[in-house]
């Protein structure tokens, strides 16, 4: 089966005006195959997000390749299958909730009957009421404009969902939500690539992790294979990230 | 198509929603009020003057409402992040522009539609309505002026925040509607390298002059023939044409950082 993600030697620099140029990806590879929850760690200035940028075509590589369901990530049609919530969401303030969800479905060309029935599961899926929903989302709280943002990173249904420290601003209560979601899309047979610094989240939801160090993927597999059993994921990461 | 008709929708809720255009229409709402309760000494001509300083109002307001409104469509995107899911959906970096571009216009052209018919209906309470072909030819060029100005204030803020921009843009087309007219006027009194800059300049830089009908408006000159309509017209289309591609060159390998990249 294709995986869902393919990152082959992919190398990402930066020009530097004062020196040579600043690598953020130093030949990484790993595969995310269809149905995992991957959690992408690693600390500040790792190149997680650089990473995420590349697998949505936001970034060009300086070498290797990246490959969504087989496609190339610079091609629009590579973008059909995914969801991505970034690491700082924010929506049109002058939008209500429900305008944005259908603003994030017609650029996915979905029709208007299919949009209405589908945001009104989604809301329900992300535990936002109806009429907030239909309030401003210049009035909602933090943690409402997280859910609306995940809630249009859901609209067209991904096989493969991309989030980028997707409790960041959640209450417990929240984050507990998302942890069910990622379950209940893993159940689903969804795929789901996500990076956190919460590693306690990451030890609760995902199969298979990649760490990633100034660059450079320091371990990668399943946790249970790659963590010693008297050791917490944590130590684990402590312990690669500074050796 | 549906993905730019579904950003310029969002170009024009913002416009519905946010102020700026409801205080444009109060304040010529205002000046025509005041415009219509002008008897001067009960001479004869205070029509054309109702017409004419209307006419410069709406022309001020919809290049400020224009400019403001393309200016900031691309940097708010990036400043707020929303940059980042919305090029993550099935979209082209062309479909952006070009959507944030249609937007930009039409919302920009229905408020210079509401502009004409608010002026259109206080000349006519003051006994001189307009001629219907000029207004409608003055209205078309003016949407002309509106699409360059659009894309003018794109094509600025996809290098440039939307502070430097709008700057930019109001130095830049307000030398093309004062400055840029007056060139031939000078040439004749320069040779050498200096003149052929300046000629070089007259021809590169749009001529927003073109599209103001104004004069022909106020004084009933009756309408332009077809052919030189349609010739203005059609340079109104290239020039949009070639600041929206120069948009998309600029744009299409644009490098978003915010936040940890790294």
């Amino acid at each position: 089966m294709t995986p869902a993600i393919e990152i082959d030697r992919l190398s990402v620099s930066f020009p530097s005006r004062s020196g040579p140029d600043i690598v953020a990806l130093d030949n990484i590879s790993f595969k995310v195959e269809t149905g995992q929850v991957f959690g992408f760690l690693g600390p500040n200035g790792a190149g997680k997000t650089t990473t995420l940028h590349v697998l949505l075509g936001f970034l060009n590589a300086s070498g290797g390749a990246a490959r969504i369901f087989g496609c190339d990530v610079r091609a629009s049609i590579a973008r059909e299958r995914i969801g991505f919530l970034p690491e700082h969401p924010d929506a049109y303030r002058f939008l209500t909730g429900w305008e944005s969800l259908l603003v994030a479905g017609r650029l996915f060309r979905l029709p208007h009957p299919v949009l209405a029935d589908r945001i009104e599961t989604i809301l329900a899926l992300i535990g936002l009421p109806l009429d907030i929903a239909r309030r401003s989302i210049a009035t909602y709280s933090r943690g409402q404009r997280q859910r609306i943002c995940l809630a249009q990173a859901l609209i067209n249904e991904p096989d493969l969902l991309i989030l980028d420290e997707p409790t960041g601003g959640l209450d417990p209560l929240g984050r507990r939500e998302v942890r069910t979601l990622i379950q209940n899309l893993k159940a689903a047979g969804k795929t789901v690539f996500f990076s956190s610094h919460e590693l306690s989240e990451v030890e609760l939801v995902c199969d298979h992790v990649a760490l990633l160090a100034r660059g450079r993927i320091v371990a990668q597999g399943a946790i249970r294979d790659l963590i010693p059993p008297d050791e917490r994921l944590e130590q684990y990461f402590l312990r690669m990230v500074q050796s | 198509m549906i993905p730019i008709l579904t950003l310029a929708r969002v170009v024009w809720l913002e416009l519905l929603r946010r102020k700026d255009f409801y205080v444009l229409l109060c304040l010529l709402t205002a000046l025509c009020a005041g415009l219509l309760s002008l008897d001067i000494f009960g001479l004869g001509g205070i029509v054309a003057f109702i017409k004419d300083l209307g006419l410069l109002a709406i022309w001020i307001l919809v290049w400020i409402l224009t400019l403001n409104l393309s200016v900031r469509q691309l940097p708010r995107e990036e400043s707020q992040g929303t940059i980042f899911p919305l090029l993550a959906k099935p979209i082209s970096r062309l479909e952006l522009i070009i959507g944030k571009w249609l937007g930009c216009w039409s919302a920009a052209g229905f408020a210079t539609f509401c502009f004409y018919v608010l002026l259109a209906g206080v000349a006519a309470l003051q006994g001189g309505a307009f001629t219907p072909l000029v207004l409608a030819q003055g209205f078309i060029l003016h949407l002309a002026a509106v699409a360059i100005l659009a894309a003018l204030g794109i094509l600025l803020s996809t290098r440039l925040n939307s502070d430097a921009a709008a700057t930019l843009a109001y130095l830049i087309s307000g030398a093309c509607t004062l400055v840029i007219p007056q060139i031939p006027g000078v040439l004749t009194t320069l040779v050498g390298p200096r003149r052929d800059l300046l000629l070089a300049l007259y021809f590169a830089t749009p001529h927003l002059e073109l599209f103001d009908l104004r004069r022909r408006l106020v004084h009933d000159w009756g309408p332009l023939p077809t052919q030189p309509f349609l010739i203005i017209l059609i340079y109104g289309v290239l020039i949009t044409f070639i600041l929206l591609a120069l948009a998309w060159l600029a744009y299409r390998r644009k490098r978003f950082v915010r936040g940890d990249i790294l």
